[in-house]
């Protein structure tokens, strides 16, 4: 506990400003031997113990071995006894206004305390879980963000994808455009040779057409009016004959 | 007509698509559907084109020579291979990519280093029950109270109570 001053005064030493060298010596001094001390031990978490809610424990520990159990009551008797008896204790009005009052304190602190403390205890506890909750969010968001991270790097390192992926697409580009060559190449090429044949096919198309009209102009050139005459009277000739027939037939 | 220069390297999307962060998908959706244009462009094209049929074109065309003719300079003929200039831009794209990668690497690095220390104080922490108002002080700077600035208590504005 001395040690917690010390550690008080020379927080105060420091903060208060430099009085003078040797001051802020003897505060550093002191800092430096309290730091030594450290991790401080934690606080007792219950307070000594004591016998009727006055008298501590030690003195029944200390009377035990020479007077046993009923030591420290037999001397508290002899000795309320003494004090009334020679009336070094006087007995007035103030005594009674004590022990009214005191019955009434003793009766509040026997039925409230226990709900009062655990109220304390509680606030204590909510500040206490409160900058707990901080801690674990910090902690947290601490850890989230070293995870962040990694995934980023990790992600980075994916980058000779998009190069690989732009590459391959020059690639394909130019061998498209080289494909596009070939074909073009061979289909003029190809045209040009057909439009030969084309031609070709044409010009025999043309002299057969040619041929055919010639004949056939001069067939009919040759045809004399007495042939056609005769020709004409053939056919109406024939024409009757038909006509017998499909009447002949209708009737039937 | 022969000798295909650089190979296309297949690429696997699935994993590339897992690598983009959010803020790039747009970029990266734009890319993909461009480079699948351009691969089913390519696939359409066969490799070679159909050889001609020079002996159906002999016995046709009467004109003498013609075809032996064509078909000479037609095995002379060599299609010349499209100049690539972008695979260079790609490269020096790339050097720089790597280079700011580095740069952001280190960063990122940077970055672990000081969540780590702050993790470590966390860790390395006195637990709150054991603890007092000067250990908090000290572990938290911002709790401690300015008594010069608020010199009567709380310490504080009332407000922040």
């Amino acid at each position: 506990m001395l040690s917690r001053l010390v550690l008080v005064s020379g927080h105060t030493l420091k903060n208060s400003g430099s009085f003078g060298a040797c001051l802020v010596q003897a505060s550093r001094s002191f800092h430096q031997s309290s730091q030594s001390l450290a991790p401080v031990p934690p606080l007792p978490e219950k307070g000594g113990k004591v016998r009727h809610g006055i008298f501590p424990e030690e003195l029944f520990t200390l009377l035990y071995p020479k007077t046993g159990v009923t030591g420290p009551y037999m001397l508290g008797t002899g000795l309320l006894l003494y004090m009334l008896s020679k009336e070094i204790y006087v007995i007035n009005h103030e005594t009674f206004a004590a022990a009214s009052i005191g019955a009434v304190v003793i009766y509040g602190i026997k039925k409230f305390g226990p709900s009062v403390a655990a109220f304390a205890d509680k606030i204590n506890e909510d500040k206490v879980a409160k900058a707990q909750e901080v801690k674990d969010q910090a902690m947290a968001s601490l850890t989230q963000g070293i995870e962040d991270e990694k995934k980023e790097q990790w992600r980075v390192e994916g980058r000779h994808m998009l190069f690989d992926a732009k590459r391959n697409n020059v690639a394909m580009l130019l061998e498209t455009n080289y494909r596009e060559r070939l074909h073009m190449v061979t289909n003029e090429v190809k045209k040009r040779l057909d439009y030969q044949v084309e031609l070709q096919n044409l010009h025999r198309r043309m002299e057969q057409e040619h041929m055919v009209n010639w004949v056939e102009q001069s067939v009919i050139k040759s045809i004399t009016p007495l042939q056609e005459k005769e020709s004409i009277a053939k056919c109406i000739a024939d024409l009757k004959v038909l006509a017998k027939a499909t009447q002949a037939r209708a009737t039937v | 007509m022969a000798g295909r220069r650089a190979a296309v390297k297949a690429i696997d999307w699935v994993a590339f698509a897992e690598r983009v962060p959010p803020n790039q998908r747009a970029m990266f959706n734009s890319l993909k559907t461009r480079s699948d244009s351009v691969a089913a462009k390519l696939a359409s094209l066969p490799e070679k084109p159909a050889p001609i049929d020079w002996t159906y074109y002999r016995s046709v065309v009467a004109k003498a020579g013609m075809v032996d003719e064509f078909e000479k300079k037609f095995a002379d003929l060599t299609v010349p291979q499209p100049v690539d200039t972008q695979t260079a831009k790609i490269d020096a794209q790339e050097q720089e990519a790597n280079k700011t990668a580095a740069a952001y690497l280190e960063a990122s690095k940077a970055h672990i280093a000081e969540y780590e220390k702050g993790l470590e104080k966390f860790r390395n922490m006195i637990p709150f029950d054991q603890m007092t108002i000067e250990d908090l002080n000290n572990t938290f700077p911002e709790t401690k109270l300015d008594k010069v600035k608020h010199p009567y208590w709380p310490h504080k504005p009332i407000a922040d109570l």
